[in-house]
């Protein structure tokens, strides 16, 4: 009796494992994101981790296989993966995922983008995103919007748990706009209005958070800190009288060294921009408290 | 071939919304690279020698690749490159225009990607790189030598089958049609065909650490009428740590070529020349837009006869190492900085050591398609 048990308790197991989707992200704050809608009916993987700079993921085989087995590709978009998503979605050999289906999900498109560049785009301008920028998920308030977009995808495909997808995406969305407007209320209490950042990752949670985020340490996007470009960054810091740094963590922290040695008293925060970015933030909500106390700390 | 050509340069100067635009459904995807390429060699100071010494334009590719439709994509590389040529007392330089690549690949077939037109053979590591992304300035030895100049590069059929495991784990079969500019399987009779299978797995040892070990096989009647058989196998090691992999990398791969190829003598037992080759190198990336790469090649050839093969090697052992430093400012540019010192056979004077120093400069514009890892 115990065995029947046993194999029925198995069959069962099995065939619900059976019924879990298989999604790949192409970054860790899309999987935790997906994570939070899907719960246990998903087995999600995600292809850049939280150290890693997204727009230089290497398209290793091992990722095609993952690919080969899902049922729903979720990615930024915006050309935020265009110099290794392809290659992966055509070696994986699976007609479910190819772009325009069911199974391709770009959220970028979907969610207002910021810095969308006007007139003729070129790559004199470094690496810049005809479609805008890609970071979004920085901004609180757009990740609950791509959380509906995800929850309707997911519906789709497994229309049985519709209205779990759906709840799971509404409550993140309510939450995560009730903690935004305690988050906004902390930054203007830091009486922060502007810092530097590395790359234009953080333009989403500056705009979001009311900071200005205009200079980068970066001369034009993509392209490695010159001295002449640094001495500018030191003038412009030394006139508007900035004292705050962040590096996004994939970047090293030379460049910022050196600036500090020309402007005293400046502070220097490399801070996490995904979620895995540090060990210890492995949600969206924690990333986002991360670099709220970041701000904090930086203004006392 | 004067129109494609007009076609080509102009493409060249297209207004730069050309290269920016998005790909819609009326213009596919277009991209361009051209390599220039200064050499400095011991061996090409002879005035009548075809490889030249100074700047040159190396090699200019340009790519159009879009989906035909739901079911196919199409792939179009063109290659233009310059060819010198002996003409009585002087060397004469012209331009040649080719298709490198020209193929249709199925796109919704599960587990299988099919291939038909004109390809570089799925033989070993190196063979279906393009130049630009060659490591060292020359290719190595084994395929030089094996393969012939352009590689082995055919019109034909194939059919790479994802194999359901749960590393990578590829197999190619490929049929080509044995009529390219490859004589070990250029047969006179137009039915011989020549027969290839690649097995490439690729198993992640950690989030940082890859190892890919593939195996070649290819057979097929030559030009001498005989049979050649070639089989190869390769093991590459890539590095790059999940935390600072923007500034440091590592790569360490090692690939070997082996050659059977039948030199029939009439009323007797064929005379084989059995010829091998093998090459390792590594690339260190130590700063962001900086690495250093490092490579040994070796060479040998026995049994070849140039009484029964027109197109015989030459028996012997050559040896090639080469040093470089790339400087890479941004992932469409490159400067490449080599040193190689070859050990062979003789030059006009005499001289078995060959010492040269190369400069390569290599841009990209428009949507170039990412390179297989």
């Amino acid at each position: 009796m115990t065995f029947f048990k046993y194999f029925i308790f198995t069959f069962i197991f099995s065939l619900n494992a059976q019924a879990s989707l298989k999604v790949m992200t192409t970054t860790s704050d899309l999987a935790a994101l997906t994570k939070i809608i899907g719960q246990d009916h998903l087995e999600i993987f995600a292809v850049a981790k939280g150290t890693q700079d997204p727009h230089h993921i290497e398209a290793k085989p091992s990722f095609m296989v993952k690919f080969h087995n899902a049922d729903l590709v979720v990615s930024q978009g915006l050309e935020l993966e265009s110099a290794w998503l392809d290659p992966l979605i055509t070696g994986a050999r699976n007609p479910k995922i190819a772009q325009g289906t069911q199974g391709f999900l770009e959220l970028g498109s979907q969610l207002n983008p910021l810095e969308v560049p006007t007139g003729v785009v070129s790559r004199a301008q470094g690496d810049v995103h005809p479609g805008g920028n890609p970071h979004f998920q920085l901004d609180p308030l757009r990740m609950g919007k791509a959380a509906l977009i995800i929850a309707d995808r997911l519906s789709q495909l497994q229309p049985e748990n519709k209205d779990e997808f759906q709840k799971h995406a509404k409550d993140f969305k309510t939450e995560i706009e009730k903690k935004t407007k305690l988050w906004q209320k902390r930054i203007q209490e830091t009486g922060i209005k502007e810092i530097v950042t590395h790359h234009k990752t953080l333009t989403y949670f500056c705009s979001r958070f009311q900071i200005k985020c205009d200079i980068q340490l970066e001369p034009k996007p993509g392209i490695p800190p010159t001295a002449s470009h640094l001495l500018d960054v030191i003038h412009q810091m030394k006139e508007k009288h900035l004292k705050t740094i962040f590096i996004e963590n994939y970047f090293d922290d030379d460049s910022p060294q050196k600036i500090k040695t020309q402007i005293s008293n400046i502070s220097v925060d490399r801070v996490p921009v995904s979620v895995g970015g540090e060990p210890e933030i492995q949600t969206l909500e924690q990333l986002y408290e991360r670099l709220i106390s970041a701000v904090e700390k930086a203004a006392q | 071939m004067k129109n494609i050509l007009y076609f080509v340069i102009g493409s060249f100067f297209a207004p730069s919304f050309l290269w920016a635009q998005q790909p819609s459904l009326n213009s596919p995807n277009v991209s361009a690279n051209a390599l220039f390429l200064y050499r400095n060699s011991n061996f090409a100071s002879d005035d009548l020698s075809t490889t030249r010494n100074g700047i040159d334009l190396e090699e200019a590719e340009v790519a159009f690749y879009s989906d035909v439709d739901p079911y196919t994509r199409l792939n179009i590389l063109l290659s233009l490159h310059p060819e010198y040529e002996v003409n009585g007392t002087k060397v004469e330089k012209s331009f040649v225009l080719e298709p490198e690549e020209l193929f249709v690949e199925s796109n919704q077939v599960p587990n299988v990607t099919l291939k038909v037109g004109k390809f570089k053979a799925t033989f070993g590591k190196h063979n279906y790189l393009h130049t630009h992304v060659f490591p060292f300035i020359d290719a190595p030895l084994g395929n030089t030598q094996l393969l012939g100049d352009e590689g082995l590069n055919d019109a034909g059929v194939s059919a790479a089958y994802l194999v359901p495991t749960d590393w990578f784990n590829e197999i190619t079969l490929q049929y080509l049609q044995g009529e390219g500019e490859n004589e070990e399987f250029n047969s006179p009779t137009p039915s011989d065909g020549v027969g290839l299978i690649h097995w490439k797995n690729l198993f992640d040892l950690s989030e940082a650490l890859t190892m890919e070990l593939g195996g070649s096989y290819a057979q097929g009647k030559n030009s001498i009428g005989g049979t050649t058989s070639l089989s190869g196998g390769d093991l590459t090691f890539k590095y790059r740590p999940i935390v600072g992999g923007k500034y440091h990398s590592w790569i360490f791969a090692i690939e070997y070529i082996h050659r059977n190829l039948e030199q029939p003598v009439a009323g007797a037992r064929s005379k084989d020349e059995i010829a091998e080759a093998w090459n390792i190198w590594t690339k260190y990336q130590f700063a962001e837009r900086w690495s250093f790469l490092l490579k040994r090649d070796e060479f040998q050839a026995d049994g070849a006869d140039s009484t029964l093969n027109t197109n015989a090697l030459n028996n012997g052992h050559i040896s090639k190492t080469a040093a470089a430093f790339v400087f890479q400012p941004t992932e469409f540019s490159s400067y490449q900085l080599e040193y190689d010192l070859t050990h062979g056979p003789s030059n006009s004077k005499g001289d078995v050591d060959e010492k040269a120093i190369y400069l390569r400069a290599n841009f990209t514009i428009g949507a170039h398609p990412a390179h297989s890892y």
